[in-house]
């Protein structure tokens, strides 16, 4: 598998497929003495921006702190629960519960809710 | 070959920078004229709204108006300027009458200043063609 | 059965959603100030289109991505931002210059000014959009947009000389005034070939679930449906040509736009144009609203659908509401829908190759296509025109601003 090719950018979908964001950035172990190991998937935030350029990465740290969702961490999710890699990445997670979600449930309860019309997010 | 390339553009800018010239502004006019007298002849034929077509008299009014102003200051000499001056000051109050027949519906004033119009039209057409001819 | 219905569907919503205001006001102001000598302009944007609208289909049907998943994957997230950023101001300007007709159409048939009617129309584009489905939008549009027809009759009225017609399908230079050929030229051809079209159309694709066996039902409805609507492009200017040229008439504004078909349609000329550039346009602003909110949808993986709720796919509503109700402040100002019309066509054409690009790239890469990759042909003409489009932007562009 080549990491950048098949894993970075890739879309990623829940339990239910749904759309969970883009892989925006990879953590790799790298070991003393054993092989570079990729441990955890990173979601959204400051990793994706952070790739243009690191001071745009503050600038959304610092935005989010002053508006939308309250969540310190990024969203981080562990390379086990990736379950197939193809078009999608396929991963064994709820994506309400993974925080990748945080802003899509923000706008819906604030904003788009609120217009007539809307509807819910509750609704399945 | 740099120096070139910005000799070049620089010739380009140059071109570029220049007003309207005359002939330009007199097409202008010919078009507003011309605006005129299609909207005019489409209103005779019951074919156009009232509303649409005082409001297109009225912006050729201006228009005429507006391009009137800048083009005396750029008129080549030899042009005959006093009988456009008169053609255009006559079209235009034409166009200006035209546009307030409208509301009254008064069908056959509007036709003769319809006509009146298409004459000056005429004229102003072969003036264009005089300023083209002592621009180049 | 059900792809023969779908096949005559898509010709039918391609024909119909084909005109909007760029191509309608470039093509008329072609025809009104060089006569027939601008047509191979619209014939070699409409060849590209339909090699660019095959491709998009192509690669939906055969990978499953739109455009835009792919770019995101392929070239990564700095780039992907970079063409964002450029496309979503082009298509936030033909927006509003969508919008600006559809309220220039409703002022020349009531006399009410048009920035009194940019909120209640771009309100309305919103509901639509928020209460409708794909379909809905698609075909609802597309069919009203048939009425667009009306301008092929009024060419054929005015009896065009069809030896000249076809000579001025041969590329020319005229004798003086190349600076505004040369623009309106790129207009025409930003007015073609728009990048939102792909968008919407890879798109549309994904959200009919498109797989290989539609490759030749998107090859036919490529071909003729945008072979058709260049020539409803192409009607435009001979109309042009032959009502407006001869009585020396520009088009400068809309009320003068509005004259094209009262000489050969007299008693219906005047409402069909009206009703022609009110359901164009916005079938036109409805497409563009939802590709811009592809756009970004797709790019960050959210979830998009025009089918689903509001609430289901916040962000993609919120985009798309943001941007139709910005799009309204221009007009509300009084800034001229022609003007922003002239420069968002040439725009378009100027950041053609930021659009085209990397999707040529793509469209060249077994990883996605497999043996379905492009031949040499497509990837030539493409390239070529792409390539005129840009080279004659940077040259007129200049020369046009600088001119005022």
């Amino acid at each position: 598998m080549h990491l950048i090719r098949d894993v970075l950018d890739k879309q990623l979908v829940d339990r239910q497929d749904c759309n969970m964001g883009r892989a925006s950035g990879l953590i790799v172990h790298l070991g003393e003495s054993t092989q570079p190991r990729l441990t955890h998937v990173v979601i959204g935030g400051p990793a994706l921006w952070m790739r243009i350029h690191p001071s745009l990465g503050k600038l959304s740290t610092k935005l989010a702190r002053l508006w939308g969702p309250k969540r310190k961490e990024p969203v981080k999710i562990p390379w086990s629960r990736v379950k197939t890699v193809g078009k999608d990445l396929k991963l064994d997670v709820d994506a309400k519960e993974s925080g990748a979600l945080d802003w899509e449930l923000w706008i819906a309860r604030h904003i788009i809710e609120r217009i007539p019309g809307g509807g819910s997010e509750e609704e399945e | 070959m740099r120096v070139k390339r910005l000799a070049v553009l620089s010739f380009l800018f140059t071109l570029a920078c220049k007003p309207p010239t005359a002939s330009e502004q007199m097409d202008s006019i010919i078009s507003w004229l011309g605006t005129a007298g299609m909207a005019g002849r489409a209103w005779l034929n019951h074919t156009t709204p009232d509303k649409y077509t005082r409001q297109t008299l009225e912006l050729s009014h201006d228009s005429l108006l507006e391009i009137g102003n800048g083009l005396f200051k750029s008129l080549p000499p030899g042009v005959d300027s006093a009988s456009l001056d008169s053609a255009l000051t006559r079209s235009r109050e034409h166009v200006a009458l035209m546009a307030k027949l409208v509301d009254q519906k008064d069908a056959p004033d509007f036709r003769t200043l319809l006509d009146s119009l298409q004459a000056d039209e005429t004229l102003v057409k072969q003036l264009a063609d005089s300023v083209e001819a002592k621009e180049q | 059965m059900k792809k023969i219905l779908q096949l005559t569907l898509g010709i039918v919503t391609s024909v119909g959603g084909f005109l909007e205001i760029g191509s309608v006001t470039t093509a008329a102001q072609a025809g009104a100030r060089f006569g027939y000598q601008l047509l191979w302009v619209i014939l070699l944007g409409t060849v590209c289109l339909i090699f660019l609208i095959e491709m998009a289909g192509r690669l939906a049907a055969v990978s499953k991505h739109t455009i835009v998943d792919a770019m995101r994957e392929r070239f990564g997230f700095p780039f992907f931002f970079f063409v964002l950023i450029g496309m979503v101001i082009v298509a936030f300007l033909v927006l509003v210059a969508e919008l600006g007709g559809i309220a220039f159409a409703l002022q020349i048939l009531t006399g009410i000014r048009f920035p009194w009617w940019a909120l209640p129309v771009s309100l309305l584009v919103w509901l639509l959009m928020w209460k409708g489905t794909f379909s809905l939008i698609e075909n609802g549009a597309s069919l009203l947009g048939l009425v667009t027809i009306s301008f092929v009759v009024a060419a054929f009225k005015l009896g065009p000389d069809w030896s000249s017609v076809g000579a001025s399908l041969v590329p020319t230079l005229p004798d003086s005034d190349k600076a505004n050929y040369g623009f309106i030229a790129v207009s025409i051809l930003g007015a073609s070939i728009s990048p939102y079209l792909m968008y919407f159309y890879s798109s549309g694709a994904i959200e009919d679930k498109w797989d290989r066996s539609y490759i030749p039902m998107n090859r036919i409805i490529a071909g003729s449906g945008m072979t058709f609507g260049g020539f409803l492009s192409m009607a435009v200017l001979v109309a042009a040509a032959l009502a407006l040229r001869p009585k020396g008439l520009q088009v400068d504004t809309f009320p003068q736009a509005a004259l094209l078909m009262t000489t050969a349609l007299p008693r219906w000329g005047f409402y069909l144009f009206a009703l022609s550039m009110l359901f164009a346009c916005f079938g036109a602003a409805l497409e563009i609203s939802l590709a811009i909110a592809y756009f970004f949808a797709q790019g960050f993986g959210w979830n998009w659908s025009e089918d689903l709720q509001p609430s289901q796919d916040a962000r993609f509503a919120f985009v798309y509401t943001i941007i139709i109700l910005l799009a309204a402040v221009p007009l509300m100002l009084r800034v001229d829908p022609i003007k922003v019309t002239m420069v968002s066509m040439a725009l378009t054409s100027a950041t053609l190759p930021l659009a085209i690009v990397p999707f040529l790239f793509l469209m060249n890469d077994p990883l996605y296509l497999g043996k379905h990759r492009n031949g040499w042909i497509s990837n030539t003409v493409v390239a070529i025109v792409i390539l005129l489009s840009f080279v004659l932007a940077v040259i007129s562009i200049p020369l046009q601003i600088i001119g005022g």
